[in-house]
């Protein structure tokens, strides 16, 4: 039996797409059988983060609509195995669809998958109940920043009133040498607000730009620090004990093991 | 009653040394050492407003006094009022039951509230209310998340968002928090804006309304 994991943030253009892509991409590098749910009906980007936009015949709302079953309506990415995607109608809108609808989906495919990722749109409306209905848990992503932080917060609160739980944080588009320099927030003060376990740290990084404009996720490129971040996110989705940051990596992660050498 | 000239009482914004009418300074001065031996604990580095029910000391007897009380007691006045009603009659004549029910019972008391405790944190677009009496946070208030109590608010972590003391007006309501940086304070009708959206300076600090009229935020040593 497997796990329904949102992915979800309050805030758009945090990079819950990204992560949702990248996760689940690491998490068929490792071995496990994913299916990638794209949630944001009406306005679906999944597909073409993951490069898998012409292959799409079915949708959600055709499973739901009973249009087609829902093995058929999963489209398989070709470079690596066990890894799927659940795509989104575009010229649907959030109210077509029910919670429970969703939930039912959800629940069928934890049945034959080890992972099932659900990119949540933006919001705490209809589309956020939607994309959580049929979650086992959650991953919150936020920037460092106080508007994304607030939004970030009260997701949280609405997920643990549904009793979704454990919330994963996602931190992204971390900058070191911002926080360095005082501009950003660090780590200590996003978690002391949110309060909640976090799972993985991911840099600024102008590779995922690129990787979107491709259709290729990040997590192929082994050696870029954004995919080194989603890969350590993977592993302990699994159940790996490592650490959040790879303390080995000279330079990028410098400045925070200063500052944990220094504080505590 | 064991002190007739001299009182002191603990309100919502700290000690008040509520002196009534009386004969001579020296006569203040006697009913105060009384009253301070009186309390078993030491008053030293606290503060006191200084109450008089009439205005019977001069300017300079209050400095003095206020000199007195910071020499010997280590206790500083932080304000002097001249409660607005007729000068009564020298102590002998003085009704002292009557003044200590009006010093008393005239706000709505700490006393009477109950309270209730919150064992989480309250998140944006939550809200917490208890108007019935005072509300104990085991947790942050954060940022976009609302806290109203008709008594006390106490934030046992950081205050970001915003509080709202004695809602049904009464104004010794107080707002602490261990770690202070809220949107917006209210105690009864007051709104504070001005010590919004400072940083947490790493102390508790307390939150009240101060002798003109507007939300102090200082320090918390003790209630
Ligand atoms: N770690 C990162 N470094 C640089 N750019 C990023 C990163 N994460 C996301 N982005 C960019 O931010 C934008 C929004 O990301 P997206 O995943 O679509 O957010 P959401 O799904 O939350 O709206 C995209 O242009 C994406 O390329
Ligand atoms: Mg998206």
């Amino acid at each position: 039996m497997g796990k329904v994991i949102v992915v979800t943030s309050g805030k758009g253009g945090v990079g819950k797409t990204t992560s949702t892509a990248n996760l689940g991409t690491a998490l068929a590098l490792l071995g496990k059988t994913v299916v990638v749910v794209d949630a944001d009906v009406g306005l679906r980007n999944l597909d073409i983060v993951m490069g898998l936009e012409s292959r799409i015949v079915y949708t959600s709302m055709d499973v739901i609509e009973k249009q087609c079953e829902l093995s058929k309506a999963l489209v398989r990415d070709r470079r690596v195995d066990g890894l799927m995607l659940l795509a989104a109608s575009q010229k649907n809108n959030k109210d077509d669809i029910q919670p429970e609808q969703m939930k039912a989906i959800c629940d069928k495919l934890r049945t034959a998958h080890d992972f099932v990722l659900v990119d949540s749109p933006a919001g705490i409306e209809r589309g956020f109940s939607n994309a959580s209905a049929g979650a086992d848990e959650a991953i919150v992503v936020t920037t460092p920043d106080v508007s994304a932080i607030r939004d970030a917060d009260r997701i949280i609160g609405l997920l643990q009133n549904a009793r979704i739980e454990p919330i994963n944080l996602v931190l992204n588009r971390f900058s070191p040498e911002l926080v360095g320099n005082g501009s950003m927030m660090d780590q200590a003060d996003v978690l002391d607000i949110l309060n909640i376990n976090l799972i993985g740290v991911v840099p600024e990084d102008s590779g995922v730009i690129t990787s979107t404009n491709r259709g290729i996720p990040l997590v192929y490129e082994d050696g870029s620090p954004g995919a080194q971040a989603y890969m350590r996110i993977a592993r302990r989705l699994t159940g790996q004990r490592i650490p959040i940051h790879d303390f080995e990596q000279k330079g990028l992660f410098s400045n925070i093991l200063n500052w944990f050498t220094r504080k505590r | 009653m064991a002190n007739s000239i001299v009182a002191l009482r603990a309100y919502g914004d700290g000690l008040h040394l509520i002196i009534r009418p009386h004969l001579s300074i020296a006569e203040v001065e006697a009913a105060i050492q009384q009253e301070i031996s009186r309390m078993n604990r030491s008053l030293a580095g606290t503060s006191v407003q200084i109450d008089l029910k009439s205005p019977t000391l001069k300017e300079e007897e209050i400095e003095l006094l206020s000199s007195k009380l910071q020499e010997t007691y280590d206790l500083t006045v932080r304000g002097v009022e001249v409660a607005d009603e007729p000068i009564a009659p020298p102590i002998a004549a003085a009704p002292t039951t009557h003044i200590i029910s009006q010093t008393t019972d005239t706000r709505p008391s700490r006393d009477s509230e109950l309270s209730r405790i919150v064992p989480n944190t309250i998140r944006s677009g939550q809200t917490e209310e208890f108007p019935q009496g005072s509300l104990i946070i085991y947790g942050d208030v954060n940022s976009g998340g609302e806290v109203k109590a008709g008594g006390d608010i106490v934030v046992l972590g950081t205050l970001r968002g915003s509080a709202y003391a004695g809602m049904n007006g009464r104004l010794s309501a107080v707002i602490i928090a261990m770690d202070f940086a809220p949107l917006k304070l209210q105690i009864g009708n007051y709104v504070n804006r001005s010590s919004v959206n400072q940083q947490p300076r790493g102390y508790p600090e307390i939150a009240r309304i101060g002798a003109e009229d507007v939300i102090i935020v200082e320090k918390f040593v003790k209630f």
